[in-house]
């Protein structure tokens, strides 16, 4: 017989505690997190350096702090955790398999399920980097939780490929504990992260962004010994007799982060194509009566304040389902990206209660102009695809503009960054 | 003085010297196996693609060739074979697609080759027929041929298991042996390696890529061969629906080196662009990349460069095209009595079973005594493979042992239990692990599960997490302990 349980969260990161503390305020008596690692928190734990909290705190605090209020809050409102266990099978019907040492084989049978997976980064293969296949090259995540967790160094002179926020908060980590950080090879014009990590955690320190360039080779039968780099052309491919050589003995990846959703699929739960998060409604339902998704599995978010509030709702909405057993978003529209927008989340809302869109650019801008269909305009000096956008829209006004069947949002800019 | 005294000395722990190491230990022989690696089937037969009981239909295939009689002989051995060492083994079957009726024609001389051999179970299909069984296929190709004997193993997994039994029945292994000279006697060698002296009667040469360089320490190397590689490259399982099966396609007088086709597994691989190489070069380049990623599409347009997870270096020794490059180096010698070289070049997997029982009477033929050992044990017990159990097994082995029910890789469901199991049986290091039960291979590639692993075989072993390598000793993972850079630069400071 399966356990029943109101809520079940799979995945105790910033997501899925937000989450489980949401459906419990919330009214969800039996609220079950399950992690598949020794202890809560996901990657916060290894993401010593400060940023976190600035908005949802008002306080500038590092990761581990950040965890530890959301762990404290997590247990004051009764979420029950169980760790060390893996999710290997969720069901369209919210049947969860689960499995751990002790209590082996498990199944659970939730009101109503909350993904809270994350996203996992990209590797070597998915980045297609030619070359050999020595060892010392691994994702800039991986090498901060060796540096901060295991307290191991993979290496002593590094070349980090991508400008990803890990890659460049490592770049910073590993020259603070005496590594030499030669480059930060990034393809696109413009750095993969956020301003104040390319500001802080680069230029302070001197270490080089080559722009629009990417590793063409990697050296070494055994161990890293080296890389060419390359300038990159218009498509984004290296162009010859641009080669440089760095050597080095640890070649980092920080280029790109992808929603891990192979729980969902299993489930049959649809997809959006850019995100490679489910597609959601306003109150973060997928396309699985009953099975919400918040924070990086949906899409990756830049800043963790975000990821709680979004996750909150998921678990809000989590506890209203487990309640009544629906929660469905009557008259919807479907809110789709326009010119120069990556994507928008939520990608269906009722237009009759206030909802806030989170969004990105594709190309980044100056003077931007951010279109909501006919609804609203809001301007902002400088866009770029590495910042998340979020527009409050209000109830009162969508229903005001009359707003039926799709909702288009485009960004305008009068020039480039 | 020899440190070892054995009878047959096999050199290089590849497929092919693994089943002949196996196909001996049914008799009261003296086996030795000697590996310069640190690990089994890691050279030229890792770099595979897995497809077996292929090449009885394809163009290359020619009659006359000793290589096209070891892969007859072969076909009806690799089944039964894997059953007994429990190794996974698919009949997936196999398009040989042609684009228009100059080429059907290539086809149907295939067809009729094959029946007039009596081999042929292959039968020529339109595209409709052949859109049916594979949706994923072009719409611009005429037809193809299927050969339903077409099957995949992982090639890795093949040679430990027959290591394993081969160990299991006697025969003696030794890794990071390196065969330094070969000095020939009257009725045996005295080889020197890194380990000490050897003397044997009998040597198998089946050193792989340095197959030459070995039989040249003793001038048996009355073979050309040279290296020649292609790229592979790796889809995620949740593209395992692309295609049901092996799929080419006639390219050029050359034959089919383009492919993409399932793992035994649930990955699809595409690739095989051969190219002539340097020697100890496996390193993929963009451009390969890109024409195996073109090519690919050619023949299953919906393949997606997202989609690819990994790509390594397939490389092989071939003959020399002036010699006739299809063909394959099994046999004595003719230069120095009791030294057998061993290589084929392409497809090797699939031939292996009838070249190491080829192998076996070139010995007894020659007078080595070949009794059976009666207490031969054909059998062998793989890994449990958690994530295929039904649930009830699953319970059971989690009760036998907790570690079974410690997920460690998420992207293939491998468990503590497998892992340790795997450096139990020989794993010493990452890629040993990660070619044994598979964390790591999967869509983040270690990411996850890297440092978890390393820690265990670290525990396991009782060696430090800074002394685990990815694939031995000059490959270290971990080359500091955090602030150890510290302290050093302030000593130089």
């Amino acid at each position: 017989m399966p356990e029943r349980v109101d809520v079940a969260v799979i995945g105790a990161g910033p997501a899925g505690l937000a989450a489980a503390i949401a459906a419990r305020n919330h009214g969800a008596e039996k609220v079950l997190i399950i992690e598949r690692a020794e202890k809560l928190g996901g990657l916060l734990p290894q993401c010593i350096h400060n940023g976190f909290g600035l908005l949802y705190f008002k306080e500038d605090m590092s990761g581990p702090e950040y965890e530890k209020a959301f762990v404290d809050m997590a247990a004051g409102a009764g979420v029950e955790t169980e760790l060390q266990t893996m999710v290997i099978d969720l069901g369209e019907d919210r049947e969860i398999t689960a499995v751990n040492r002790e209590r082996g084989l498990m199944r659970f049978k939730p009101g109503a399920v909350v993904l809270a997976m994350g996203c996992r980064e990209r590797a070597r293969g998915a980045v297609g980097i030619p070359g050999a296949r020595p060892a010392g090259i691994l994702t800039a995540g991986t090498c901060q939780r060796y540096v901060n967790i295991d307290g191991y160094m993979p290496g002593r002179r590094y070349v980090i490929l991508g400008s990803g926020d890990v890659g460049m908060i490592m770049a910073r980590r590993l020259t603070l504990e005496g590594a030499e950080v030669a480059a930060v090879v990034e393809v696109m014009p413009w750095a993969g992260g956020l301003i104040r990590n390319e500001v802080q955690c680069l230029h302070d320190f001197g270490i080089p962004l080559l722009l629009e360039h990417t590793v063409s080779f990697i050296h070494g039968e055994n161990r890293v010994e080296g890389v060419t780099v390359s300038r990159v052309g218009a498509d984004r491919r290296p162009v010859p007799g641009t080669e440089r050589y760095f050597p080095c003995d640890c070649l980092l990846l920080s280029a790109g982060l992808i929603p891990e959703n192979e729980l969902s699929i299993g489930a049959g739960i649809e997809l959006d194509e850019v995100t490679a998060g489910p597609v959601v409604d306003q109150n973060r339902q997928t396309s699985a009566p009953g099975i919400f998704a918040g924070g990086n599995v949906v899409h990756v978010h830049d800043l963790v304040d975000w990821v709680s509030w979004e996750s909150e709702l998921a678990g809000r909405s989590a506890a209203a389902f487990a309640d009544k057993g629906k929660l469905d978003v009557t008259g919807a529209i479907k809110v789709s990206p326009g010119k120069n927008v990556k994507y928008v989340v939520p990608q269906l809302i009722s237009g009759k209660d206030d909802v806030t869109l989170y969004m990105r650019v594709a190309q980044p801008g100056l003077g931007a102009v951010i279109k909501v269909g006919d609804v609203t305009r809001k301007r902002h000096r400088s866009v770029r695809p590495s910042e998340m956008i979020n527009i409050e829209l209000e109830g009162r006004v969508l229903k005001e503009a009359g707003v039926g069947g799709e909702l288009v949002v485009d960004c305008e800019t009068r020039g480039s960054d | 003085m020899a440190d070892l005294d054995t009878e047959v000395l096999i050199i290089g722990a590849g497929v092919l010297g693994a089943a002949t190491a196996r196909e001996l230990s049914r008799y009261k022989v003296d086996v030795t196996l000697v590996e310069k690696g640190v690990d089994i089937g890691w050279g030229i037969t890792k770099a595979n693609v897995g497809v077996v009981n292929q090449g009885r239909d394809t163009l290359e295939f020619r009659p006359e060739y000793h290589r096209s009689h070891l892969l007859w002989r072969s076909l009806s051995m690799m089944e039964p074979l894997c059953a007994e060492l429990d190794v996974p083994f698919k009949r997936v079957g196999g398009w040989l697609m042609c684009w228009d009726m100059q080429q059907k024609e290539k086809l149907d001389k295939c067809i009729k080759r094959t029946e007039s051999l009596g081999l042929g179970k292959d039968r020529f299909h339109w595209y409709p027929e052949l859109k049916e069984r594979e949706p994923h296929v072009t719409d611009k190709v005429l037809g193809g041929l299927f050969d339903p004997e077409i099957s995949v193993v992982n090639p890795v997994f093949l040679t430990q298991a027959l290591v394993e039994n081969a160990r299991s029945n006697g025969v003696r292994l030794m890794l990071e042996t390196e065969v330094l000279s070969i000095e020939p006697g009257h009725d045996h060698f005295t080889i020197q390696t890194n380990g000490g002296a050897i003397k044997t009667r009998y040597i198998v040469n089946a050193a792989g890529e340095r197959i030459d360089k070995v039989a040249a320490m003793v001038n048996a190397d009355d073979f050309v061969l040279f290296p020649i590689k292609g790229y592979v490259g790796v889809l995620d399982r949740k593209c395992g629906g692309l295609v049901n099966g092996l799929v080419s396609a006639i390219e050029d007088e050359l034959g089919t080196m383009n492919i993409v086709v399932p793992t035994v597994e649930g990955n699809v691989l595409f690739g095989i662009q051969l190219q002539i190489n340097r020697r100890g070069d496996h390193s993929t380049t963009e451009q390969m990349a890109r024409k195996a990623l073109d090519n690919a599409r050619s023949l299953v347009p919906d393949i997606s460069a997202n989609d690819v997870i990994n790509a390594f270096c397939g490389f092989l020794m071939f003959r020399n095209f002036e010699i006739g490059w299809h063909e394959c180096e099994v046999g004595m010698s003719s230069r120095v009595p009791r030294f057998i070289n061993m290589t084929i070049g392409y497809p090797g997997v699939s031939a292996s079973p009838g070249a190491a029982a080829e192998v076996v009477e070139i010995l007894q033929k020659d007078g080595l005594a070949m009794e059976p050992d009666p207490g031969f044990k054909p059998d062998r017990t793989g890994i449990p493979d958690f994530s295929k159990l039904p649930d009830t097994k699953k319970r059971a082995l989690i009760k036998k042992d907790p570690r079974y029910g410690h997920v460690i890789c998420r992207c293939e469901t491998v468990t503590e239990g497998e892992i340790v199991e795997a450096i139990n049986r020989g794993a010493t290091t990452l890629d040993g692990v990660k070619h044994r039960v598979r964390p790591g291979m999967g869509r983040c590639q270690g990411g996850f599960c890297g440092p978890r692993v390393t820690s265990i075989i670290a525990r396991e072993l009782d060696i430090r997490e800074t002394d685990v390598t990815k694939k031995g000793e000059a490959s270290r993972n971990l080359l500091y302990e955090t602030k150890e850079l510290l302290e050093k630069g302030a000593e130089d400071a």
